[in-house]
């Protein structure tokens, strides 16, 4: 098959995993892996993943960058059986979550070592319905910036439990950036910034009067 | 040909691949030149210089060896062979510790026959544009059954501006090797049992792309033991003349080298350099020069702008998630290159990269290990 045509391929596969399509109805991924014999063993890991009902366009993904950064046939199956096995934990501490997106940021999350109990806290802090997958993110990046997790998933929870929306979430992740920039600690920048955050949120009252009933706390 | 001073031109070579390696790392590579060596007392002579040095980055360390072969007929055989170590700390960015090992076995007319083996230890404090170092060395030869120990310490520091780098550094070395410094035409002082130098280095260096061109001027002095005091001026300059094949030239004065046994000898050199590999030329410094701008769209989501300072014969690419990890086009701004995007809110990863070199993260963004040995920034559009 071309090189051409297997992108293709890959590309159709990843719309079709994005638009929830059922897995196994995907047909076999082609990778443009160099090494056939790495290539159908990280085939063979994105079919098991998509047996097990894992989203396969995180799993392409990851083999595309590690076809990019030129590794190792074994280096990509390694790293795409890894991602398939956070997405795998990522499923099981963000149930009922099942997004693309949500799965995404949690395997990402847990790649950098956020633990996976926080995953689950960050789940409870927002009804079913509503995708966490911002505040992990912007979890992940101030973990990734050196604030301590503990201290990031409070102030994140904070934010969440006083009806932030997901943006004003993540312009607390880029306004930490910026001071960091600017020469801040991350880890003052990111009190500074999430206490402007808050000083734009309802009240803890008010937001509980106007939050959903699934969210409402006793 | 005098023996120490092709010797000190096995160095040069050795030393020059393993400096370019820190910051250019072809798999491997190819050396094969002349050089001519003038030593005190001595007729100048010729020698044949051959070199092989080889890299391999393992994950978060690099690994660096080198063969060095130096021959001028009767005059001199002489092999040299150095394994190092670059290893930045996991738990501090900043930090790196490099480390290593160096042996020769020589048969020298000015410095005797003989074996000598060495090793160092340096810290690094590296920032984006400058740095600075500690670090210590010593050294044990064998000549004509005369056993003799080399012991050094030395601190600098070195910043970078554009395509200029300069460093300043100090060391000491102490030593009983009394043949070596007799050979470069220094003499003992009366009663003592070792001799110690102290060397002031100022060392400027300029590239462009591929191309460098490096100064250094040394002053020494003795501390105790002998009378030196003799200044050191080299030169060295490389010109890639295609994507493998590269021409060094390098003139100057060479010190006494005690830790690795080694003559004063003055030398001028002229080699080729055939790069293997899959990764020929050199690379950027880590991605000290790429930054990313978010510029908020009024319908959501942000233009993102990366802009990565780099001269205009470096290949920089630049890939990420919402590329599907394909190179994204860019143009040239000046002195930077420069790709804009829109992107709706979310979190993205981004790898930008020179000449083949490893994929690092922009230098504003958080940084996060790619499962590939490199990493990647990233960032979170509100």
């Amino acid at each position: 098959m071309s090189m051409h045509r297997r992108v293709l391929t890959l590309v159709s596969l990843a719309l079709a995993s994005v638009s929830a399509v059922p897995a196994l109805a995907q047909g076999p991924v082609v990778l443009p892996i160099a090494d056939a014999k790495a290539r159908v063993a990280v085939e063979r890991e994105i079919a098991r993943a998509a047996a097990r009902g894992l989203p396969v366009q995180p799993l392409i993904a990851k083999a595309m960058e590690g076809v990019t950064k030129q590794a190792t046939g074994e280096r990509i199956q390694v790293a795409v059986a890894s991602q398939a096995k956070r997405l795998e934990q990522a499923r099981t501490l963000l149930a009922p979550s099942t997004s693309v997106a949500e799965l995404t940021s949690g395997a990402d999350a847990l790649a950098i070592g956020v633990p996976g109990a926080m995953l689950k806290q960050i789940r409870a802090a927002w009804p079913v319905e509503r995708s966490v997958a911002m505040p992990i993110d912007v979890l992940t990046e101030l973990v990734a910036r050196g604030i301590p997790a503990r201290h990031a998933l409070e102030r994140i929870t904070v934010l969440m439990a006083r009806g932030a929306t997901p943006s004003q979430i993540a312009s607390l992740g880029s306004s930490v950036q910026a001071d960091v920039a600017a020469g801040l600690a991350p880890d003052a920048a990111l009190e500074v910034r999430a206490r402007g955050v808050m000083s734009l949120l309802p009240s803890p009252a008010a937001a509980a009067a106007s939050a959903p009933s699934g969210q409402r706390r006793p | 040909m005098t023996g120490g001073s092709a010797a000190r031109a096995l160095i040069l070579t050795g030393a020059a691949a393993l400096s370019a390696a820190a910051q250019a790392p072809p798999d491997v590579r190819l050396e094969a030149g002349y050089a001519r060596v003038e030593q005190l007392g001595f007729a100048p002579a010729d020698a044949a210089l051959f070199a092989l040095f080889w890299r391999k980055p393992i994950d978060h360390w690099t690994l660096f060896t080198s063969a060095n072969l130096t021959y001028a007929r009767d005059s001199l055989a002489a092999a040299q062979g150095v394994v190092a170590f670059a290893v930045p700390w996991q738990a501090n960015e900043h930090l790196r510790t490099d480390f290593g090992a160096a042996g020769a076995s020589f048969s020298l007319r000015s410095a005797g026959r003989g074996g000598n083996g060495s090793g160092f230890l340096r810290q690094h404090y590296v920032r984006d544009a400058w740095g600075i170092w500690v670090g210590t060395a010593a050294g044990l030869t064998e000549r004509d059954g005369v056993r003799t120990r080399s012991f050094a310490g030395d601190l600098g520091g070195w910043t970078r501006w554009r395509f200029m780098y300069a460093s300043a550094s100090l060391s000491r070395q102490n030593s009983d090797d009394w043949l070596l410094l007799l050979a470069s035409g220094q003499k003992r002082a009366p009663l003592a049992a070792s001799y110690e130098l102290e060397d002031w280095q100022l060392v400027a260096q300029a590239r462009r792309g591929p191309h460098e061109l490096s100064a250094s001027w040394t002053k020494r002095r003795s501390v105790a033991g002998s009378d030196v005091d003799v200044d050191a001026i080299a030169i060295s300059g490389s010109l890639q003349l295609s994507d493998r094949l590269a021409f060094l030239a390098s003139a100057g004065r060479q010190l006494s080298d005690p830790l690795r046994s080694l003559p004063q000898a003055d030398i001028v050199t002229a080699s080729f350099r055939v790069s293997l590999g899959p990764k020929p030329l050199p690379v950027m410094q880590r991605a000290t020069i790429a930054e990313v701008h978010l510029h908020p769209r009024a319908e959501g989501g942000a233009e993102l702008e990366l802009r990565v300072e780099a001269h205009d014969t470096l290949v920089v690419d630049v890939a990420a998630d919402f590329s599907s990890w394909k190179p994204l086009p860019m143009v040239r701004e000046g002195d930077e290159w420069v790709v804009r995007v829109a992107l709706p809110p979310g979190k993205y990863r981004i790898g930008v990269r020179a000449n083949l070199g490893p994929w690092r993260a922009p230098r504003n963004l958080a940084r996060v290990r790619d499962d590939f040995g490199g990493e990647s920034g990233l960032i979170v559009i509100p």
